[in-house]
């Protein structure tokens, strides 16, 4: 339960910058996500938070209290380690009694938390088992007992569901929100997967190459993305960037890109001026494109590419000219490759990109 | 492959053509000079074989003759000690050594390891020289020099405390052993468990006590078990720096051997007595085996095709 | 919850966080001053001794049995001197260095040729093919590996003088090669058994003949198995003393260890510089050994775990 600031935290290796300049402020009993690729740095501001780094500039700030230079054993913080790291030459029940025994707590303490946890996360007929007896998912409910036991400050989990398969993966994603919300205990989450980002967290930090590139709620990155980056990273399949340009005419905003003709909606309009005949980026989800069989009233023209059938829906590759653009479309779509359709956009919801700084403009 | 089909009948001659080519010296020099020896071992130890070569078959004589023999009773008590004591600091130097160095910076740890190797790879009879130095009853020796410049009156050790030079003498060189297999099974340990241990409370002490020490159990049989059947059965360093003297003070059960048999040219008792030796180093080599599933080694070969 | 919770934690105010830091830093710093204190007073008297060697080897005196003084190349005139003398000067004299060396070379390079070829190929038949009673072939393999060979002296004895073996080097080189070989099989089989299955399969498809994968194919990839064993081969060959001590009687057979011993015997009290002198010498290989696999030999995992 606390407040964690992280003031223009930085970490160098060598001639590496891992992390640069982090600024992001996590408040009390918060679930935050830390989402990006791979190297984007998070792994290593989870590892600065619990102390096993030290950063080279920077500070950290548990609840206003600098503990740049508190050890990791002294920073009272629960860790969930993507290998889960459980003690394989000591049963479940000893790997969870671990840390209340470092702080010396007395033995029928010890024994009433360990029972408290493991019911928590519903381990208790295990207690006499070792590691290598247990399955994916038990092994990480042990771990997270082992965190949960000391009721730390904060509670970091590093990709804890990437060694789950998909089935697990969903059940844990609950449980997990479940327990935090239950405990309030301040989370802070590493992933590569949005999916898992986006369904758990109340915060999203979405970090490249050290870099912070937007942080805020689910809603706030998938409808107000701050760059190219974040637009293409959130939601799947990925958004489309189309190369176009800004015509005015009639007080009317229209984007021209290759046998494209977009129509701006009105309220885009004012900003779109200001940039009327220069070259931008337009962002369309692949949800809000519809695909007619039928030609329609302005829209282009383009042709069936691929059809990959999902189930419930259908994910649709057509070309314009060379440009490929990605639609979904639901399973009663009935095109085959090659035939012509029609692209509408009728939510309106694109988005404009300013290429040569990839951030967005509207 | 037509080729190899058409050479059909001559298979199984080529096969064994190939096997003796390949396996033959292998198994030729080894019979000869490793199994062979072993029977020759039990045999001449039922013979008086002296050192004018000539000798009959008396049977469980020479055998017998362990318990009339007034030298064998120190000989066996000096072994107990060497043993135990040089086991004890080869294993806890080891031990200790590899723990230190793996906790500092690369560079520095194997700087330190190298310096402990050196004794190891220093040819038996330099490393005799030096420690003959050092140990030298004149204050030319170190340990005497020191001894005179504080005004000390120079001692000879090897009188002084036959056991305390051979444990030291032999512990210097099994210690590296003990080194260079703890630090690299320390190493293999997974960072995860360390810096999980970290975050849930652990200080440094924690950790050697709580995850590294439990987690090189294997090792550390490994280390034990072989090095007791290295103790028991060598004597190279103690036969260069004190001859396993005075007399037979520092003489362990391996050199009482070669003293007996090659020196004195008792071949047939020192067979008889090697022959104990053979039969504790084979029993030990099976006990390494199981001990340590030696048999995980063994996969079988991929291509049946001849 | 919070209020356990608070119980728990360690800390609670900037202060007490300085102070918990300022804790560990010390303990830190202190605890790497200490490593390296304790270290250093455990490794110096190990390294001593060798700078010891080295400069008496080339001092006239030895004051205090440390601080050597008055440099001279005296000490090493067992090098030009036709035969040393020993100091007693009643029996004949030492034998000349050079035919030492030549011995003991030859002892070396003897048993490193014997270990290798025999090894490897033995190593390469066990790695990659089937045959009757593999299995406990290489049992029995592993058993010769354990064994202490040092006990069979009495019994290698008795068999080199009726093979009539004695006192030459030959048999010295088939008793030490002999006796390594298990240990060297393994070494080898293990490099071949690292090389992909494919390799082979593959040139036996392109047309080649097992004979001819073996030496054009499989031979090159294990090139770092083989002078790995050449090395300690070399090594084993030129440190050896016990055999030597045992098979060689002969003065003009001598190797370098025998005549090392030799000198101590003699010039013990009288002149540890002449010791010194040979001592180094004798150590070159050794030396030019550890400096080329100091990195080498760190990275080792020894025992037990090589397939």
């Amino acid at each position: 339960m606390a407040r964690i600031v992280l003031e223009h935290l930085g970490k160098q290796f060598g001639s590496v910058a891992a992390l640069r300049h982090l600024d992001l402020e996590v408040a009390h009993g918060e679930f935050m996500a830390l989402l990006g690729p791979s190297g984007c740095g998070k792994t290593t501001t989870l590892l600065l938070l619990a102390g096993i780094y030290r950063p080279t500039s920077g500070q950290i700030l548990f609840d206003g209290v600098v503990v740049n230079d508190l050890p990791p054993q002294d920073r009272h913080i629960g860790m969930v380690f993507q290998s889960y790291a459980l003690y394989p030459h000591m049963n479940v029940f000893e790997n969870i009694a671990f840390p209340l025994r470092l702080l010396r707590r007395p033995p029928d303490e010890v024994r009433r938390r360990v029972a408290e946890v493991a019911a928590l996360v519903q381990i208790e007929g295990l207690m006499d088992r070792k590691p290598s007896q247990l399955s994916g998912g038990q092994q990480q409910r042990v771990a997270l007992a082992r965190a949960l036991v000391k009721e730390p400050t904060l509670l970091l989990l590093d990709e804890p569901l990437s060694n789950l398969d998909a089935k697990l993966r969903v059940l844990m994603r609950a449980e997990i929100k479940r327990l935090q919300r239950q405990l309030g205990i301040t989370t802070i989450l590493v992933t590569h997967d949005q999916v898992e980002a986006m369904t758990m967290a109340d915060r999203i930090a979405l970090l490249k190459d050290g870099l912070l590139q937007q942080v805020g709620t689910p809603d706030d990155l998938y409808y107000r993305p701050a760059n190219t980056f974040v637009a293409g990273f959130i939601g799947s399949p990925p958004m489309n960037f189309i190369p176009a340009r800004i015509e005015m005419a009639d007080g009317r905003a229209t984007l021209v890109g290759e046998g494209l003709h977009l129509a701006a909606p009105d309220a885009l309009v004012p900003v779109l001026a200001s940039r009327r005949g220069s070259e931008v980026l337009v962002g369309l989800r692949p949800e809000d494109i519809r695909l007619s069989p039928v030609p329609a009233e302005g829209a282009p023209q383009a042709r069936i590419l691929d059809i990959e059938p999902l189930g419930r829906e259908m994910v649709v590759a057509v070309t314009v000219g060379r440009q490929m653009i990605v639609a979904l479309a639901d399973h009663g779509f009935g095109g085959r490759h090659d035939q012509p359709v029609w692209l509408t956009v009728p939510t309106g919801r694109l988005y404009v990109f300013d290429p040569a700084t990839d951030a967005r403009i509207a | 492959m037509l080729r190899e089909a058409a050479r059909g009948p001559r298979r199984p001659a080529r096969g064994a053509a190939l096997l003796v080519l390949f396996l033959g010296p292998f198994i030729l020099l080894t019979v000869t000079f490793f199994v062979a020896p072993a029977i020759i071992t039990a045999v001449l130890g039922l013979t008086d074989l002296d050192e004018t070569f000539q000798g009959s078959f008396v049977g469980l004589q020479n055998f017998r003759g362990f318990l009339v023999d007034p030298l064998l009773p120190r000989v066996l008590l000096n072994t107990l000690v060497y043993v135990v004591f040089t086991l004890g600091f080869n294993v806890g130097m080891g031990l200790l050594l590899a723990l230190l160095t793996t906790y500092l910076p690369d560079r520095a740890g194997t700087t330190f390891r190298a310096i402990w190797l050196l004794p190891r790879l220093t040819p038996v009879v330099v490393y005799g020289l030096l420690w003959l130095w050092f140990i030298d009853p004149t204050p030319y020796g170190l340990f005497n020099a020191v001894r005179t410049r504080l005004g000390v009156p120079p001692l000879d050790l090897i009188s002084w405390s036959p056991w305390l030079v051979i444990v030291l003498v032999n512990g210097l060189i099994g210690a590296s052993l003990g080194m260079v297999i703890f630090t690299s099974a320390i190493r293999s340990i997974p960072e995860d468990y360390i810096r999980a241990a970290r975050v849930d409370g652990a200080s440094n002490l924690a950790v050697v006590r709580h995850i590294i020490l439990p987690l090189i159990r294997w090792p550390l049989t490994f280390v034990l078990v072989a090095q007791t059947l290295a103790l028991l059965t060598s004597y190279e360093y103690i036969l260069v720096v004190t001859g396993g003297g005075p007399f037979y003070d520092s003489t362990v059960y391996a050199l009482y051997v070669f003293r007996r048999a090659i020196q004195n040219g008792d071949y047939g008792y020192g067979a008889a007595l090697a022959f104990v030796l053979v039969v504790v180093g084979a029993l030990a080599a099976l006990v390494y085996w199981r001990v340590l599933r030696f048999g995980r080694m063994i996969t079988e070969p991929k291509i049946e095709v001849d | 919850m919070a209020q356990t919770a608070a119980a728990l934690r360690p800390w609670r105010t900037a202060a007490e966080v300085a102070r918990r830091a300022q804790r560990a830093r010390r303990r830190e710093t202190v605890g790497r001053l200490s490593l390296y204190a304790v270290l250093g007073v455990l490794s110096l008297p190990l390294l001593l001794p060798y700078m010891w060697l080295v400069a008496a080897a080339f001092s006239k005196n030895v004051s205090y049995g440390l601080i050597p003084s008055g440099f001279t190349l005296e000490n090493w005139r067992f090098l030009w001197v036709r035969n040393l003398g020993l100091v007693t000067g009643t029996e004949g004299r030492l034998p000349n260095i050079w035919q030492v060396v030549g011995n003991s070379l030859a002892l070396a390079v003897g048993t490193t040729l014997v270990i290798v070829v025999v090894a490897t190929l033995a190593g390469y038949y066990a790695s990659r093919r089937s045959f009757p009673h593999r299995t406990a072939f290489l049992q029995a393999a592993l058993m010769l590996q354990a064994f202490p060979s040092i006990t069979l002296l009495v019994a290698l004895f008795i068999l080199l003088r009726s093979l009539n073996l004695l006192n030459s080097m030959t048999g010295v080189v088939l008793v030490i090669a002999s006796l390594h070989l298990p240990f060297a099989l393994f070494v080898m089989k293990g490099f071949f058994d690292g090389i992909p299955w494919d390799i082979e399969m593959s040139a036996m498809i392109d047309g080649a003949s097992r004979l001819r994968t073996w030496y054009a194919v499989l031979l090159p990839q294990v090139r770092n198995g083989i002078a790995a064993i050449a090395m300690f081969s070399f090594l084993w060959g030129w440190t050896d003393y016990v055999f030597v001590l045992t098979f060689i009687l002969k003065r003009s057979a001598w190797t370098m260890a025998l005549y090392l011993s030799s000198v101590i015997g003699e010039y013990r009290f009288v002149d540890y510089g002449v010791m010194a002198a040979v001592g180094v010498f004798y150590m070159i290989p050794s030396l030019v050994f550890f400096v080329f696999t100091q990195q080498y030999l760190m990275q080792i995992t020894l025992g037990g775990t090589k397939g």
